[in-house]
């Protein structure tokens, strides 16, 4: 297997070296500002788990932390309903259509965060080209900013490129032909298609729903400009208490929690599914 | 034959793709129960035939029945005919087992009797101990053989075979050859099979249909096409063969290797034998006797077989006489 050969490579003695100053790079920008931050959630502003006995104590900040985890889930849910077709639309389409199609999940990966937020703002408001289009059907206007629908939207479209390209690869490698064996030997090409073809993408599948979720986790930009006040997210929480109301400490706290959940989460998920097989890139 | 095999009827079907011509006007009769051989160069449409039949690919016109049943415009899932692959198409997330079993669920059966079927056809091709494996854990030779137990478990009463043992070396296409054909009679179902290997196709075949450019252009059993070729072509598709020219200019004369007789100049020849003169130009060993390449004196040259117990061994620049019986040669249409 391809896993095993990757793992098992090494490199040559003497040149272990090497590595020093990539240790030293994730020593700096990473271990160090994590420690950091979890020092200053114990002792800021005093020593004790006073941060942590806050958090717990109010339902308010509970209530964040699971809607944070259900905006992701759902999040993810509708990326993956999106990217799976779109993916395999790609495996389809013509070496033109399917640049076509890669660019139009790539573009928007490009241009900068802030801005396509600010340009959901003007499409979704109420007097926006959606809600237009609606009234001039005879419909009513439907409210898309300001609530969970607008935090979805928002957060789909930055999240589509990281479930279709995974899944888009994985589908690369899946043998069609498989799909006509499988017909010959009695199956219809849909009860193909699920027995077949479907479990050997999710290697893709299961890489693009990680990515998706926990990247969900950590938004910030898109639910404060898209979302109403019942669709808070910790990372909104974390910049609140920082910026706004500056218990640095507390603040701290609540992304400690947010790496714990996140960590506890994954190795929940590695026993389902191999992580390493899928990080690593084997098939 | 055997009641268990049906027949399969191709009737005048055509595929172009574009302007290129895939298929010409090809008719075929198989028989119930016989092992007909699809022959031919590269690109000669013997996978486009055997496509056509499966229902992979669309003919142009034309139309293909099984047992008297007109199924050209029936899809792949509704033909019930057993189909193996030379790439194998076996399911990489299933274990062997799960693999046999795959047509047997589209078919509805479950429990006892699906464990037994599966069992069964599993030790027909001799691999009852692997049936957990991942085919990725099998060799080349065992996965054709899990390819060839998904093909028949579900008891098709037609098995097609797009060259099997093309990806095999040697002496595994020769084994399993041999195990084909072995499954052949024991099973009694119609085999269409296809190769570009003529020992291949003469070892195994009841029926041969030699395809060149998208048409039949012989069909017959293995020694109809060998010693009565109806054409050049076929003559120089099967086997070595000499061709000489013959007393019109239509036809050539066709004499095989094995046939001609190496002598002395001025020895006595059998009565009524043909003979030329000639030059050894070539003499090659092959362990089982010697490839003698002669040039003869008319013009031409012609190959001969012999046994290595000459008595003199033939060399380089000796003057030899060839000859062969009457019988042994044939006038084949240029
Ligand atoms: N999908 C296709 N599009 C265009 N041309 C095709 C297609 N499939 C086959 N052909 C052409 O049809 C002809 C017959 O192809 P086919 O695959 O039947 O040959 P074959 O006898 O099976 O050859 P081989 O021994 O190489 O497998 C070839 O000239 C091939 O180029
Ligand atoms: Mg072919």
């Amino acid at each position: 297997m391809t896993g095993e050969a990757v793992t098992g490579r090494r490199l040559p003695d003497g040149w272990g070296f090497l590595v020093l100053p990539l240790v030293a790079f994730l020593l700096v920008v990473f271990v160090h500002p994590l420690i950091s931050v979890l020092a200053r959630s114990l002792s800021d502003p005093e020593p004790g788990l006073g941060n942590y006995a806050a958090f717990f104590d109010s339902p308010v900040y509970l209530d964040v932390l699971v809607n944070t985890f259900v905006v992701a889930g759902l999040v993810t849910l509708v990326t993956l309903v999106l990217g799976f077709p779109y993916a395999y639309l790609m495996t389809l389409a013509t070496p033109f259509w399917r640049g076509v199609l890669m660019a139009a999940v790539l573009v928007p990966f490009w241009t900068s965060l802030l801005v396509r937020t600010f340009a959901w703002v003007l499409i979704l408001r109420d007097t926006g080209v959606v809600n237009e289009v609606i009234g001039a059907l005879g419909g009513q206007p439907v409210p898309l900013l300001r609530n969970l629908a607008g935090v979805l939207i928002g957060m789909v479209q930055v999240m589509l490129p990281f479930a279709v390209l995974p899944i888009y690869a994985t589908m690369r490698g899946v043998d069609r032909r498989l799909l006509q064996a499988a017909e010959g030997l009695g199956a219809r090409p849909a009860f193909a298609f699920w027995r077949v073809y479907a479990p050997l993408t999710l290697p893709g599948v299961a890489a693009a729903t990680l990515l998706v979720f926990v990247s969900s986790l950590g938004f910030y930009v898109t639910p404060a400009l898209l979302g109403g006040p019942q669709n808070v997210m910790i990372g909104e929480l974390i910049v609140q208490q920082l910026s706004g109301v500056l218990r640095w400490g507390f603040a701290s706290a609540l992304a400690v929690i947010l790496l714990v959940v996140t960590g506890v989460l994954l190795l929940l998920a590695a026993r389902v599914v191999d992580l390493r097989r899928m990080i690593g890139g084997g098939r | 034959m055997n009641e268990t095999g049906g027949s399969v009827d191709v009737l005048g079907v055509g595929k172009t793709y574009g302007q290129a011509v895939a298929l010409d006007d090809v008719t075929l009769h198989v028989e119930p129960g016989e092992f007909m051989t699809l022959l031919g160069s590269s690109g000669s449409g013997k996978s486009t035939l055997l496509n056509v039949v499966a229902g992979f690919t669309r003919p142009t016109s034309g139309s293909v029945t099984v047992d008297g049943r007109d199924i050209t415009h029936d899809p792949p899932y509704k033909r019930d005919l057993g189909m193996v692959f030379q790439h194998y198409a076996l399911f990489p997330h299933m274990s062997v087992a799960e693999n046999v079993a795959f047509p047997l669920r589209r078919r509805r059966v479950r429990g006892a009797e699906l464990t037994r079927r599966v069992d069964e056809a599993l030790d027909v091709v001799e691999l009852g101990g692997l049936r957990d494996r991942r085919p990725a854990q099998l060799s080349g030779g065992q996965q054709q053989r899990v390819a060839l137990a998904r093909a028949i478990v579900f008891r098709p009463r037609v098995l097609l075979m797009d060259e099997p043992l093309g990806a095999l070396d040697k002496r595994l296409r020769e084994q399993l050859q041999l195990e084909i054909k072995r499954l052949h009679t024991e099973l009694g179902i119609t085999f269409v099979f296809v190769t570009h290997d003529q020992d291949e196709a003469l070892t195994m075949s009841d029926r041969i249909a030699l395809l060149r450019d998208g048409r039949v252009v012989q069909v017959g059993t293995p020694a109809d096409l060998y010693d009565r070729p109806a054409s050049r072509y076929v003559a120089e598709f099967l086997g070595e063969s000499n061709l000489l020219p013959a007393a019109n200019d239509s036809e050539a004369l066709l004499v095989r290797p094995q046939d001609v007789r190496l002598s002395r100049p001025g020895a006595d020849l059998p009565a009524g034998d043909h003979a030329h003169d000639g030059k050894v130009t070539e003499v090659i060993y092959l362990g089982s006797g010697l490839r003698v390449e002669v040039e003869l004196r008319s013009g031409g040259r012609l190959i001969a077989r012999t046994g290595t117990r000459l008595d003199p061994v033939p060399r380089p620049d000796d003057e030899v006489v060839v000859h062969w019986r009457q019988q042994d040669c044939v006038t084949v249409p240029a």
